[in-house]
């Protein structure tokens, strides 16, 4: 098996583990009296809390939270990095002079400084983790409309189109197969796979930092725990001596799976 | 044809637009969201005599009268009262504090950036480093911010708060905020991208046949390119700042940010996201600033060589 089929049959399998998790999470968390703090091997696969609610639950529940926000803004990234890569061939220099000027107001900005202003500014019934994604893609998608774009000046850009169109192919077969296809691929599918895991770390860091100030998170419901809830019982394990090691265990694993993701998806959509 | 002057000086408009942009955008949105801004910030069923505290907080006279209101305070450096973090507080008094917190923050971590750019770029660092600083560069600030916590929480146990233990806070979340993230690993790969593309470059080699060295003739051209990096990484640092501050409970910028968007503290977000507004136009003044003294430098060069006295 080659390296990008390796890649990809990875890849499809993190992302296979994520849906999965996201379409089987349980509504509710339900204690097991007994199995407060249990261990792997006594309540599996991942143990429980010090509530005996299986560990499995949590994982289930915070995938659910991350999957669709995080692939919309991965595919919103995708557009937009798309896009920025047609213009540049499609020989507009007004629009690339636009989307140069986005690119530079939306830079001049930390992202988690925006991020944190939409949250204070969302209307408490649109309040979730969809609407930082959708911001988070827009802050992210300068710097992949900026490679999509230096890309497709680097294969000649309006010529490269005029040169195909001379030998007979059609406008579509060009933008869609010989230019998004064949030459921007690997930079369209890097960043959205990057950012599909940024938009996993952003719901992870802004829940822990509700539950370290004991506050609600604005990226899910009270009702659902997130990913961010293992490494907390992790974190108070280690500085409480509290038996949920195998949480933080868990909610690292979590954090290694989403990172594999991303990588492995790039590495699969790799130029040959 | 393009101005050699019209980027950078565009660039230092957009500095100087940056601190009152920021809050004018945030005041705008709040009349903009559906219903009265007082209660959308301060809702009745939480705060008493919402109409009393839309007239403290000149909330009734409409977005343009509450902005410049506001900016004509924060100028004179009075950003007004803590409206529920640390109600009644002065936030200038805040501000005082965190800022020294997270510039230090940032410059720290910075260092490492800089130092191994700088040896990557020199040659020193061997690219088969790469992979390992890609590995580290995968794991997300916030779990290196806990790790730190754990630490610093083993360490200093009930003293966690006193000098000794901010002082190495600081140079805990330097430390996770240089690697985490990609940091560390894009600062390598992107200066040493920059320099092996202009090393390649003719008038590179002409120069070193005529005994000039390498840097010297690379560095001017490249200096701009290097700005706008350290631009980008410093804001990504700040952008990182904000979680490892409230990890660490470090008293930043990041942190008193985090803690006003967690209790709709409008005041003190609107206060720190300006700061935070003024540090991103710093940043944006001096890239500007160096591109057009480059831009002059380039100018007059070459200083040394005089074709005639030569002949």
């Amino acid at each position: 098996m080659n390296k990008r089929r390796l890649a990809l049959t990875i890849a499809l399998t993190c992302v296979g583990l994520l849906l999965l998790g996201s379409f089987t999470a349980p509504e509710r968390l339900s204690p097991v009296s007994g199995a407060e703090y249990a261990l792997p091997m006594e309540a599996p696969p991942f143990g429980a809390d010090a509530r005996g609610r299986s560990l499995l639950g949590y994982a289930l529940q915070g995938a659910q939270i991350v999957a669709g926000p995080a692939f919309l803004a991965a595919v919103l990234v995708g557009l937009l990095a798309t896009l920025g890569g047609l213009l540049r061939c499609a020989g507009s220099e007004r629009l690339v002079t636009i989307v140069n000027g986005f690119r530079e107001v939306v830079g001049a900005l930390p992202r988690m400084v925006v991020i944190l202003v939409v949250a204070l500014l969302t209307p408490p019934e649109w309040r979730g983790l969809g609407v930082l994604a959708v911001f988070w893609a827009i802050l992210a998608a300068p710097g992949a409309i900026d490679e999509a774009s230096a890309v497709a000046s680097r294969i000649g850009g309006a010529n490269f189109v005029e040169a195909l169109r001379a030998h007979g192919f059609t406008r579509p077969r060009i933008y869609l197969y010989h230019i998004v296809a064949l030459n921007l691929r690997p930079v369209i599918v890097r960043h959205a796979s990057e950012t599909l895991m940024q938009v996993v770390f952003l719901e992870v860091a802004l829940s822990y930092l509700a539950l370290a100030s004991d506050e609600p998170s604005f990226t899910h419901l009270e009702s659902f725990h997130s990913w961010a809830d293992l490494l907390y019982m992790g974190y108070t394990s280690l500085i409480l001596d509290v038996p949920t090691m195998h949480a933080l265990l868990l909610g690292l694993g979590l954090v290694g799976v989403t990172a594999v993701l991303s990588v492995s998806v790039t590495a699969s959509a790799r130029a040959r | 044809m393009k101005q050699w002057w019209l980027q950078p000086m565009v660039r230092i408009g957009v500095a100087l637009a940056l601190p009152l942009a920021v809050p004018l955008i945030i005041t705008y949105l709040i009349w903009a969201l559906p219903g009265d801004p007082a209660s959308i910030i301060c809702p009745p069923e939480l705060c008493g005599g919402t109409e009393e505290l839309a007239k403290r907080w000149n909330l009734d006279g409409g977005p343009y009268q509450f902005y410049t209101a506001w900016m004509a305070n924060a100028v004179t450096g009075e950003f007004g009262n803590s409206w529920r973090v640390l109600q009644g507080v002065p936030i200038a008094g805040l501000l005082g504090t965190a800022l020294p917190n997270t510039v230090m923050l940032i410059l720290l971590s910075l260092v490492p950036l800089v130092v191994f750019s700088a040896a990557s770029s020199a040659g020193w660092l061997s690219p088969r480093l790469d992979p390992l600083f890609q590995t580290i560069g995968l794991v997300p600030a916030v779990v290196y911010g806990l790790v730190a916590a754990a630490v610093i929480q083993l360490t200093f146990g009930a003293d966690a708060f006193t000098e000794d233990a901010l002082r190495i806070r600081l140079l805990l979340g330097a430390l996770v905020l240089g690697v985490a993230d990609g940091a560390l690993a894009g600062a390598v790969t992107g200066t040493r991208s920059l320099f092996d593309a202009e090393r390649k470059q003719r008038y590179v080699g002409v120069a070193i046949l005529r005994g000039e060295t390498e840097l010297s003739n690379t560095l001017p051209n490249l200096a701009s390119a290097l700005a706008g990096q350290l631009r980008a990484r410093t804001l990504h640092l700040l952008s990182g700042a904000v979680i490892i501050e409230a990890v660490l409970q470090i008293d930043g910028l990041g942190d008193f940010l985090w803690r006003g968007t967690l209790k709709q503290d409008f005041g003190l977000v609107l206060a720190t996201a300006t700061g935070f507004a003024v540090v991103s136009a710093a940043l944006l003044a001096f890239q500007g600033l160096l591109e057009i003294f480059v831009a002059l430098h380039v100018r007059r060069s070459p200083a040394q060589v005089s074709i005639e006295e030569a002949a």
